[in-house]
């Protein structure tokens, strides 16, 4: 029994070094990481945003939803539009990109937020095919497939954002807040309502909880962790264009929440990690990418619906189960003695 | 009237029988099975490039409707057998998962395959000569698309109201328990209705090759189009897919002429309104 106390306690210890690890690696990444990894590790910070938001409905929520690239579309052409073709002065085309997403997200939620899985999965679907036409159409303001090109970072406070390094650290920053903003979201009775409704709208819908505008609230605050990802792509990449809004990219990112494990917190931000190098090898060694992830998907999808987190955890269960029955047997040889038992297991809990 | 008026509800009709074939086919499926599948738009693309190697080859055009409608009917088979029917407990989202898995490879195998220009099917010269009603003259190829829809209609109404696999299929729809119960092979019923889906998406590729043309990223356009059908018509419903495609056909035909930049989103304007005023779609049953 107490040799369990001791293992928890030296997992719990080998968790916080390598996360200190974890930390330490990515802040120091620009001293020994060459220019490209720094950008793919860039590019993996803006489509983890993405991830997140699709994950976080996914997994808090229990909704698929087809339109969060969008919002990662909108957000960039706004910035686009306002910060590099009118020369509007940082903060505002960013705000103004945000607050577009965000009026954006509420409409669209009206509208498909009563309606539950798969209808839900067809209808932001099609919303966020119609957004992505609406770019691909339209010539005359949003030039089309061209797209708008040229967006510079800002200078905030002195700092030189064009800067590789710079501007990875900053993405790095707001990505932390980013988590950790979630993470008091999904901890918060928010977050506690929103799985009851993933697990039952009818019941929570009974115990007075208004689930529809809880579950528009959460369309629109993901739809800004999606918004914010668009405005770093938009400036770390210099260019926006209907691509960011393509029902590939959207199913792309629906790939990665799954395949790190929709249902856990860190599950899209592992998937984002996975697939952004993925997509860097397997680009190198064939032009058929998009077989190859579709491959995975299926593979995913038949052998392992909860992802990698949840093979990880699978896994780690039986060896738990294994060792408290080992336990078990181990306690009941030595001891008679139920009352020490008691206290020690009273003492385990706290 | 100005004949040009007339022309765009032609063109219209012509777009709506193609919507027609390819939302049929999706909204049966879904109300039988309670999937939608993804892969609808993937199965539109490769039935049109089949059918236009199997024109090359034959240069029969009814050849080559009828050959890319049972190749994909086959795939069909072989993705519910072989990949659906598997996830079937994981619930219908899985299995829409997988579909969109499958519609991905599917089109990256035709990009491969066919290249990245845009094809198109010539019209049978038979039939493709401009024919004159009323003072007005079209490409009488067209009309033969409108009258092949039409067909499919009927048959698909037929079959449906007029045979013992539409009882099962109708009967399953309200409560596939009971009717399995009853010694209906349910698994049986869904691969047929899956493969009579998949059929008439792969005719449609070939009619809308034959019309438009097919191009990688076709297969989304047409998957978002043939979801609007669906979703406005009412899932599941017949009916429903006639009407909201012969109303789509319009819109689009005429916001192609009028506003083309926005003739994607105007289709949206329909959707959104049926699903203020009735979430179900306007012939659908809630679900």
């Amino acid at each position: 029994m107490t040799r369990s106390v001791v293992q928890r306690d030296t997992l719990r210890g080998a968790k916080l070094i390598g996360a200190v690890a974890v930390v330490v690696a990515l802040v120091t990444l620009p001293a020994y990481g060459d220019q490209y990894t720094l950008t793919t590790f860039i590019r993996t910070i803006y489509f983890g945003f993405l991830a997140l938001s699709v994950g976080f409905l996914l997994g808090q929520g229990g909704m698929i939803s087809l339109t969060q690239t969008a919002f990662f579309g909108i957000s960039g052409y706004v910035v686009g539009l306002l910060g590099a073709e009118r020369g509007v002065p940082f903060p505002i085309p960013e705000l103004a990109g945000l607050a577009l997403v965000a009026v954006t997200a509420f409409l669209f939620g009206l509208i498909v937020m009563r309606t539950h899985g798969i209808v839900l999965l067809m209808l932001t679907l099609a919303l966020g095919q119609i957004c992505w036409s609406f770019a691909r159409q339209n010539t005359s303001v949003l030039h089309g497939w061209a797209g708008i090109r040229g967006i510079q970072p800002p200078s905030v406070l002195g700092l030189d954002l064009t800067q590789n390094a710079t501007f990875y650290w900053m993405s790095l920053v707001i990505f932390g807040l980013g988590l950790l903003l979630l993470w008091r979201l999904v901890e918060s009775p928010f977050g506690l309502a929103l799985n009851g409704i993933r697990e039952s709208p009818r019941r929570m819908s009974a115990l007075g909880y208004p689930v529809f505008w809880l579950r528009v609230t959460a369309f629109v605050i993901a739809a800004l962790y999606a918004g914010v990802g668009g405005i770093l792509a938009a400036w770390s990449s210099g260019i926006v264009t209907p691509t960011a809004l393509q029902l590939s990219r959207t199913i792309w990112i629906l790939l990665i929440v799954i395949l790190g494990g929709a249902r856990y917190f860190w599950g899209p931000v592992l998937g984002a990690v996975i697939a952004v190098w993925l997509d860097v090898i397997i680009s190198q060694l064939t032009p058929r990418y998009n077989t190859v992830i579709g491959i995975v998907f299926v593979v995913v999808i038949l052998v392992a619906p909860n992802g990698i987190l949840g093979v990880w955890e699978r896994i780690s269960a039986k060896r738990r189960r294994f060792r408290e029955v080992a336990e078990n047997e181990h306690a009941e040889a030595l001891s008679t003695a139920p009352k020490a038992r008691r206290r020690l297991s009273r003492a385990e809990e706290d | 009237m100005d004949t040009r008026y007339v022309i765009l509800v032609l063109n219209g009709l012509t777009q709506g029988a193609i919507f027609f074939v390819l939302g049929s086919g999706l909204t049966l499926a879904f109300g039988l099975m309670r999937i939608v599948n993804m892969s609808h738009g993937a199965f539109y693309l490769l039935g049109g490039y089949l059918g236009l190697a199997t024109f090359r080859l034959t240069g029969s055009w009814t050849v080559a409707v009828v050959a890319a409608g049972l190749s994909i009917a086959l795939l069909g088979l072989l993705l519910e057998r072989g990949m659906l029917a598997r996830v079937r407990e994981g619930g219908d989202l899985s299995q829409t998962l997988l579909t969109i898995a499958l519609s991905m490879i599917i089109a990256d195998v035709a990009l491969a395959i066919w290249g990245g220009h845009s094809l198109s099917i010539r019209s049978p010269a038979a039939i493709s000569m401009p024919v004159t009603i009323f003072g007005i003259t079209y490409p009488g190829f067209r009309y033969v698309l409108m009258a092949i829809s039409v067909l499919i209609a009927l048959l698909l109404w037929l079959i449906l109201y007029r045979t013992r696999f539409g009882i099962a299929v109708r009967a399953s729809v309200d409560d596939r328990e009971i009717v399995s119960a009853l010694g209906v092979r349910i698994d049986t019923v869904y691969s047929l209705m899956f493969m009579l889906s998949a059929f008439l998406g792969g005719v449609a590729g070939v009619l809308g090759g034959t019309y438009l043309q097919l191009s990688p990223g076709e297969d989304t356009t047409i998957l978002t189009y043939s979801l609007v059908v669906v979703i406005v018509g009412g899932l599941g419903s017949l009916m429903g897919a006639v009407v909201s495609s012969l109303i789509l056909g319009q819109i689009l035909s005429f916001s192609l002429a009028y506003a083309p930049q926005m003739s994607m989103f105007l289709v949206f304007v329909p959707m959104a309104i049926v699903l203020a005023v009735r979430p179900e779609g306007l012939f659908g049953r809630r679900v």
